[in-house]
């Protein structure tokens, strides 16, 4: 629960909370052979690893543990430190395998971990939900782990690179979106860390800093979601639930108007996508926001925000235990809808979960 | 913007435009009534005449392309075919589309064309525009 | 309305311009290039072998319309905005166009040298066919220096070549290239163009292979997902030339973006400045991304997206200084034109002036008057 400026009290969800194993030792544990035995990248990125640290100062463990990898340590710091009343957690894997059994088992290994130390953790398990890490390079892998986990109380959502080699319109990613369908879980692309085969972050290749890589590289779901929408994907699938993960809801508003403006035209190349694209977004997409979202507390923040329905679509995350460490401020313009919304309902709502009673 | 020769006929009254014969099916006449034009259309046998000018942004639209719609057919290769050909009409300029007949479209039946009533009386084929 | 136009000579009488189109595409008429690519390129590269259709991601009726507005052809069977007096007529007196800025759209060759040589040619052009005293004898054309960024020292010295001529308004450049423009190797080219006062324009172009925008999520399937988020690039190039010191290197440089849209730039100026605070201890630039951008850069109108609310884009207009950085554009011949008097009626009032011509004639250093054309139509 957090307060606001205005005597109120909300309840918070922190949609976006990475976890990740506490050192390769720990993951190499939990790895079964053939994979235990074979070369992967560490988390961090050597261009654009983010100068001065990945992590936000203090999210260490007391005994050295890796940022975000002991549940005591960031139970603590959200539950108590930062006022969250549920946490959706989101392991980050090791890169895009070329060799996607391998990328498949890794995802795995991240999988029971989650489930195992966090979800089913005695004290804290009640107030975590899970992402479960499916490999979109290994369609049949990823529909058993889905299988396998869909039913599990905690799991609220899969996760999936933001990176791919095909756009997530093409059809062959949609046996895997049926799947999530089919087990009601939504979606939730994330940019993939560490090393692997990835092309380079924008379309002009590779940035020479690291302010332009942030700056850019969450941009990219644009390139998903215009597809997707003029693939027909949620024409073809209605109950179909994505999250961007990374943020940059306010680059939808301009680029729906030129989707939109655009669209008509390309009807005829398109007609399994027959309405207007703008239509195909309600229910179908949200994200989180974080701390490099928004016009900050300008005075027509509530009113962008009601654009393009964004205030329906954005879901207060924290990005902990990064450096962008998102602190939860409402802005003053935003309507008590609006506030609610991003700090707790529409994650509630399309994650299924109940609020403390009180609200 | 192609502008026709001939003197402009009064609008708000009913003309003979043209002979049935003169506008055979798949094509059509540009007679020069109100401001832009008025564009008279055989499809099948049928006539329509719309308003020489697009709502988007004024382009001419009776320069543009009759063709029909595209739909999702999962049976042929591509997954699309062409129905109805000539029943609609494109804007030269941004291509938005338009249904002869009605005037309209399915995607947004909001953004129409104005269209005329146009009546044949023996081999003449009269517009009131 | 009818024109009669007995002499090419312009009028003593002089009207205030009050429209100023930032984007239009002429075209070479079949074989009129080809004289001035210079050797060994025109055999070597030009002639060598014949080349056909190299369209992809194409537009709505493509074999039909060749993404041009079909209106826009002459009746010799030649290209859309391949006849000067046809442009003429369409554009500046039917439209109302006071000053167009010409940005030839050629296909770019494969190799370093070889692009080059045809900028080379297509300056020659533009010099023989559009800006002469026949073809500008109404003084409305202004062109472009085209030079290929991937040769910034060839690009450079083409500028130095033909900076100070009258009718040359911008230097045109294409936006795929790698990397994006901050980068310090691109320096002869800013430096040339500051040398020479001039704005330097970023049109965007179709290539192949790592000269199309390359994003690491994949290739989109259509030409509608394609070209709206083409966007992106210019977004990306926007942020390179802020966070890579670009405006701090050459403090005079005026950027022009064309045909990107831009709406998307209030939203990243916002994201910018988030990130310029977030990370100032790491950070060389002197000052927030958004004042760079209103300083040093700016933006066509067309294509102008709107939602279905068009009190929305009021908004945003306002939101973003609209009057400090948008430039009106038709982008005739092609089928995406906005005709002015229609875009003009879009624009917050208070912006309309300097949207239509002030921003121009201040970005291109144009005349505020031009000889008079009876029976011109007039935007506003």
């Amino acid at each position: 629960m957090i307060d606001h400026d205005d005597g109120t009290r909300t309840p918070v969800i922190d949609a976006s909370v990475h976890i990740f194993f506490g050192s390769n030792r720990d993951l190499r544990d939990v790895l079964r052979e053939p994979f235990k035995s074979r070369g992967f990248p560490d988390y961090e990125m050597d261009w654009y690893g983010a100068p001065g640290g990945e992590y936000a100062a203090g999210t260490a463990g007391p005994d050295g543990q890796y940022p975000g990898s002991d549940p005591e340590t960031v139970a603590a710091h959200l539950f108590e430190n930062r006022g969250v009343d549920v946490a959706v957690l989101h392991p980050m894997s090791r890169g895009i395998m070329p060799d996607r059994h391998l990328g498949s088992a890794l995802a795995a290994a991240h999988n029971e971990m989650l489930v195992s130390r966090w979800l089913e953790h005695p004290e804290y398990g009640d107030r975590f939900r899970g992402t479960i890490r499916i490999n979109p390079d290994d369609i049949p892998g990823a529909l058993r782990e889905i299988a396998k986990y869909k039913d599990h109380p905690r799991v609220v959502q899969l996760g999936i690179p933001l990176q791919s080699r095909e756009l997530f319109g093409k059809p062959q990613f949609w046996p895997l979106w049926e799947a999530a369908v089919d087990a009601n879980l939504p979606v939730a692309a994330h940019i993939e860390v560490g090393a692997g085969i990835a092309s380079a972050p924008t379309p002009s290749g590779v940035p020479n800093t690291y302010e332009q890589y942030a700056g850019f590289m969450a941009l990219n779901f644009l390139y998903h979601l215009m597809n997707m929408i003029a693939e027909g994907v949620f024409e073809r699938m209605p109950e179909l639930k994505f999250v961007w993960a990374d943020g940059a809801a306010d680059l939808l508003t301009p680029f729906m108007w030129r989707m939109d403006c655009f669209g008509r035209p390309h009807l005829e190349q398109t007609p399994w996508a027959p309405k207007m694209p703008s239509d195909y977004l309600p229910g179908h997409v949200y994200f989180i926001q974080g701390a490099l979202d928004g016009p900050g507390d300008a005075e027509f923040a509530g009113e962008w925000l009601g654009f393009t329905g964004k205030d329906d679509m954005v879901m207060y995350g924290s990005s902990y235990p990064h450096w962008q460490l998102n602190d939860l401020t409402v802005p003053d313009s935003y309507s008590a809808q609006q506030r609610d919304k991003l700090c707790w309902q529409n994650a509630a709502e399309l994650y299924g979960i109940a609020v403390p009673v009180g609200v | 913007m192609t502008e026709p020769k001939e003197p402009r006929l009064a609008q708000g009254r009913e003309h003979v435009v043209a002979t049935v014969d003169e506008i055979p099916p798949g094509t059509h006449k540009l007679v020069p009534i109100g401001r832009h034009g008025v564009g008279v259309y055989n499809v099948n046998g049928t006539f329509y005449a719309i308003a020489n000018y697009c709502p988007h942004e004024g382009g001419p639209l009776c320069s543009g392309r009759p063709r029909g719609r595209t739909v999702v057919d999962d049976s042929v290769p591509g997954d699309a075919v062409m129905v109805r050909d000539l029943e609609f009409i494109y804007c030269p300029w941004h291509q938005w589309g338009f249904e002869l007949a009605t005037g309209t479209t399915a995607v947004k039946p909001e953004w129409s064309i104005r269209t005329y009533p146009v009546r044949v009386i023996g081999d003449e084929v009269w517009v009131q525009a | 309305m009818t024109v009669t136009v007995t002499e090419r000579k312009p009028a003593a009488e002089r009207i205030a311009v009050r429209c100023v189109d930032s984007d239009v595409h002429p075209a070479p008429r079949r074989g009129e290039l080809i004289q001035y690519i210079p050797e060994p390129w025109r055999s070597k590269y030009f002639l060598s072998r014949n080349v056909g259709e190299q369209i992809y991601y194409d537009a709505p009726d493509y074999a039909h319309t060749f993404a041009m507005r079909v209106d826009a052809f002459p009746p010799d069977g030649e290209f859309a905005c391949s006849e000067p007096d046809l442009a003429f007529q369409q554009l500046i007196m039917q439209a109302g166009a006071d000053i167009a800025i010409l940005e030839p759209a050629a296909y770019p060759a494969r190799i370093g040298g070889a692009n080059h040589a045809l900028n080379v040619a297509l300056n020659e052009w533009q010099l023989h066919h559009w800006l002469d005293s026949h073809n500008n004898w109404h003084e409305r054309w202004r062109g472009s220096i085209c030079v290929a960024i991937e040769e910034p020292h060839a690009a450079a010295a083409e500028i130095d070549r033909l900076a100070g001529h009258p009718f040359l308004g911008q230097i045109l450049i294409k936006a795929e290239p790698r990397p994006a423009w901050g980068d310090p190797k691109y320096d002869p080219i800013w430096a040339a163009a500051t040398k020479a006062d001039m704005p330097v324009s970023c049109h965007l172009s179709r290539s192949h292979h790592e000269e199309l925008p390359m994003p690491p999520v994949g290739m989109p399937s259509y030409n509608h997902d394609f070209m709206v988020t083409y966007s992106l690039l210019a977004a990306n190039q926007v942020m390179s030339m802020i966070f890579d010191g670009l405006f701090d290197r050459f403090p005079t440089l005026r950027v022009v973006f064309v045909e990107h849209a831009f709406t998307w730039i209030l939203p990243l100026m916002w994201r910018m400045d988030k990130l310029y605070e977030a990370r100032k201890p790491w950070l060389d630039i002197k000052r927030k991304p958004s004042e760079y951008v209103k300083d040093h850069i700016k933006f066509t109108t067309q294509p102008l997206d709107y939602p279905e609310d068009k009190t929305e884009l009021t908004r945003a207009f306002e939101w973003m200084e609209c009057e400090k950085i948008l430039l009106f554009s038709s982008d005739y011949p092609h089928w995406t034109f906005d005709d002015p008097r229609w875009l003009v009626k879009h624009l917050p009032e208070h912006a309309r002036e300097a949207v239509m011509f002030r921003n121009g004639i201040e970005t291109y250093r144009l005349p505020t008057t031009v000889p008079a054309l009876e029976g011109q139509v007039r935007v506003f």
